[in-house]
C-alpha cells in the first residue's frame, strides 16, 4: 500500500543573473520526478551530488514550494494544504537532516527540541511532556541526563540522535532522512543506521533514505531509486538493482563502490563530472559520460519505464 | 537532572576572564549606581543659584573638589546629576533604536522578497540623511524636551540595528534546523520568536552596547549646540558648552564634564567589545 505519491515533480530556480550578466538561467534541480512510498519499507535514493536529491526530500516535506506536480500523503493532496490545515499535516512527515551540527537550535537544550513537536501539535501538556521526551530519549539510545543539556556537549552521533528523537516526537508515518550519517565517523555511522532499523521494525515507520554513497543504501532498503540530474534514471528492488543494473549509470554508480578483494575491480567506474543543472545535456542526460551511448541518445530524451515486473529504467538500451 | 551549559554561561565564564572588559563593566555599573544614588553623594543642589558673586567660577578646593561654575553651582554635584541624563536618554534611546531595528530586520530577514526590498530600501533612505541635519529640524519644528531628545536619538539610530538584524537572520534561515521546526508545523511567528531571535540576541546586545557611546556622544553634541535637553537641567553636553568662554581662566568647568563623557563613551565602548569577544556566535558554531 502506498502512503506517499508523487507525480511528475518539478522544480526551477531561476539563478540571479549579475548586474552585467544578462539573462537569468534556469536551474532545472528536480525535473519530473515520480515516487512512490510504500508503508512500512525504504527506498533508497541515490545520485551524485548535485543531482537534486536533497531538493526533492525538501520538497517531499514542502520545505520547498514545487514549481509543477502533484503529491498524496496518505491520501491527502499535500500541494493543496494552506496555512493551519498544513501546518497539522505536517506532522504525517518528518525529516532527518545531514549535517548535526546546523540541525540543532545552539540555544535550545535537547529536551526542548524534542519536546518542540509535542507543543506545536498539543500532544501533551505540563509533566507529560517531560515523560514522553524521557521515553523518546530511551528510544533513541541517549541517557535520560541529556534532557537538559545544550548540542553543543554532545558528539556527532549523539546529536543526530537528539534529531531523530525531534522527528519522531510528533508520531510521523514517514522519515526522510538526507544522507543522516554522511557527516559521521564510520563506526558511528553503523550505530545510527542499526537505530534507524530498529525504529522501522517497532514503529512501522516509512523511509525515504537518501544517499551519495550505495554502500550506505544497499544496507536500508527495499527499493532503490537512482537519481541524475533532477530525474530518475533507474528503479526497483534492492537486490536486483544491485546484481544486474539496468542504466549505465547505475553500473557506473556500483563500480565506484570500493571492493575488499583486490583484482575484483573489473568494472569501469564513471568518468569526468556530473554537468551543470543549468546547462543538462539534450537527449539523455547521461550521454555525455555513458560509455554505451549511441546516436539515439543525444537526439531524444529516453523516459522512465517499466522493463520488467518492477524494475524501471530510463535508458534506451531498454527499448525495443 | 543536571543543568547543562548553556552558550550564556560558557560566553559569561569568558567575560570574567578578559579584564578589561570587566574594568568597564564595572566602570559602567558604577556611573548608574551614582546615577542612582545622586542626592546620597552630594550635599548641593544641581540648579539653584550660589548666593554671592564670589561663589562663581572657583577653582577646585575642599568644598568643591571640582570647582563652581559662573552661575556659582558645584560641578562635581551637576556631574553626578548630568549623568541621570546622559545615562537615562542614551538607554531609552538605545532600546528605542534597537528593539525598532530588530522588528524591521528581522521582518525583512524572514519575509524576504519585495517586503524586504522595500523595507530595505527604506532603510537606506533614512541613512542618507545627515542626522544630526534630522535632529536639529525637528528640535526646531518642535519643543525641546527630554521627550523629544531621547525618541529622536531612537529613532534615527535604528537603520544599523536592522541591517544587521536582517544579516543575521538570513543566514539562521539557511541552517537545518530551522527546516526542522518548519517541518514540524511551527508557525512564523514561533519560528521567529523562539528560533530565530534568541540566536541573534548577543550580537544585538554587543551593538546596543556600541551604540549607546555613539548616541551619548550625539546627545552632548546636541547640548552643546543648545538644542538638548533644556536647562537648567544639568547635561554633560550642556556643561561643556558652558564652561567653552572661560575655558583659560576656569578650564575644570568644561573639562571635567568633556572627561565623564569620554570615560563613560570609552566604558561603553570596551564593555562592547569585551562582549562581543565572549559571546560572538561566530566562535562556537
Amino acid at each position: 500500500m502506498s502512503i506517499l505519491v508523487a507525480k511528475g515533480l518539478k522544480k526551477y530556480y531561476r539563478s540571479q543573473g549579475g548586474l552585467f550578466l544578462r539573462g537569468r538561467q534556469l536551474v532545472r534541480a528536480v525535473d519530473g520526478v515520480d515516487i512512490e512510498l510504500r508503508k512500512g519499507m525504504t527506498l533508497g535514493l541515490v545520485g551524485e551530488s548535485g543531482c537534486g536529491k536533497s531538493t526533492l526530500a525538501r520538497l517531499l516535506l514542502r520545505l520547498e514550494e514545487p514549481t509543477e506536480g502533484t503529491l498524496e500523503i496518505d491520501g491527502t493532496d499535500f500541494f493543496a494544504l494552506r496555512g493551519r490545515e498544513l501546518r497539522r499535516a505536517r506532522r504525517k512527515i518528518q525529516m532527518i537532516f545531514q549535517d548535526p551540527y546546523s540541525s540543532l537550535n545552539p540555544r535550545l537544550t535537547a529536551g526542548s527540541t524534542i519536546a518542540e513537536g509535542i507543543k506545536i501539535h498539543k500532544l501533551a501538556r505540563g509533566a507529560d511532556v517531560e515523560r514522553r521526551v524521557g521515553e523518546l530519549l530511551d528510544k533513541v539510545g541517549l541517557p535520560r541526563t541529556a534532557y537538559s543539556r545544550y548540542p553543543h556537549e554532545f558528539s556527532g552521533g549523539q546529536r543526530q540522535r537528539i534529531g531523530i528523537a525531534r522527528a519522531l516526537a510528533v508520531e510521523p508515518d514517514i522519515v526522510v532522512a538526507d544522507e543522516p550519517v554522511s557527516a559521521l565517523d564510520v563506526s558511528v555511522q553503523a550505530q545510527i543506521i542499526n537505530l534507524l532499523a530498529d525504529l522501522q521494525s517497532d514503529l512501522g515507520l516509512t523511509y525515504l533514505f537518501v544517499a551519495h554513497d550505495l554502500g550506505v543504501v544497499e544496507h536500508v532498503s527495499d527499493r532503490i531509486s537512482v537519481m541524475y540530474l533532477g530525474r530518475i534514471v533507474e528503479s526497483g528492488p534492492a537486490v536486483e538493482l544491485f546484481s544486474s543494473p539496468l542504466h549505465p549509470y547505475t553500473e557506473g554508480l556500483l563500480a565506484s563502490i570500493p571492493s575488499a578483494k583486490p583484482g575484483d575491480r573489473v568494472r569501469v567506474a564513471i568518468s569526468g563530472d556530473v554537468p551543470s543543472p543549468v546547462d543538462i545535456p539534450a537527449g539523455c542526460a547521461f550521454h555525455t559520460r555513458c560509455p554505451k551511448a549511441f546516436g539515439r541518445c543525444s537526439a531524444e530524451t529516453p523516459r522512465l519505464r517499466e522493463v520488467s515486473p518492477g524494475r524501471c529504467a530510463a535508458c534506451w538500451l531498454h527499448v525495443d | 537532572m543536571s543543568g547543562g551549559r548553556s552558550l550564556w554561561s560558557a560566553g559569561w565564564a569568558r567575560f570574567r576572564k578578559n579584564p578589561l572588559a570587566m574594568a568597564a563593566a564595572v566602570t559602567v555599573l558604577a556611573l548608574y549606581l551614582v546615577a542612582i544614588f545622586a542626592p546620597v553623594l552630594t550635599p548641593y543642589d544641581p540648579v539653584s543659584h550660589g548666593d554671592l558673586p564670589e561663589m562663581r567660577h572657583q577653582p577646585p578646593s575642599r568644598e568643591h573638589p571640582l570647582g563652581t561654575d559662573k552661575f556659582g553651582r558645584d560641578v562635581l554635584t551637576r556631574l553626578i546629576y548630568g549623568s541621570r541624563i546622559s545615562l537615562t536618554v542614551s538607554f531609552l534611546a538605545v532600546t528605542i533604536s534597537v528593539v525598532l531595528g530588530s522588528i524591521v530586520g528581522s521582518v525583512a530577514g524572514y519575509t524576504g522578497g519585495i517586503v524586504d526590498a522595500v523595507l530595505m530600501r527604506m532603510v537606506d533612505a533614512l541613512m542618507s540623511i545627515p542626522r544630526l541635519f534630522l535632529m536639529l529640524t525637528c528640535i526646531a519644528l518642535f519643543s525641546r524636551s527630554f521627550l523629544l531628545v531621547t525618541i529622536l536619538l531612537g529613532a534615527t539610530g535604528w537603520m544599523g540595528t536592522a541591517r544587521l538584524v536582517r544579516g543575521q537572520i538570513l543566514s539562521l534561515r539557511g541552517r537545518e534546523f530551522v527546516s526542522a521546526v518548519e517541518a514540524l508545523g511551527a508557525g512564523s511567528r514561533r519560528i521567529v520568536l523562539r528560533h530565530l531571535i534568541p540566536n541573534v540576541l548577543t550580537v544585538i546586545i554587543v551593538s546596543a552596547t556600541l551604540k549607546i557611546g555613539l548616541i551619548i556622544l550625539v546627545e552632548a553634541a546636541l547640548s552643546f549646540l543648545g538644542l538638548g535637553v533644556p536647562p537648567p537641567t544639568p547635561s554633560w553636553g550642556q556643561m561643556v558648552y558652558e564652561g567653552r568662554e572661560v575655558l583659560l581662566d576656569a578650564w575644570w568647568v568644561s573639562t571635567f564634564p568633556g572627561l565623564a563623557i569620554v570615560v563613560t563613551v570609552v566604558g561603553y565602548n570596551l564593555l562592547g567589545d569585551g562582549l562581543r569577544d565572549s559571546f560572538d556566535p561566530v566562535q562556537f558554531t
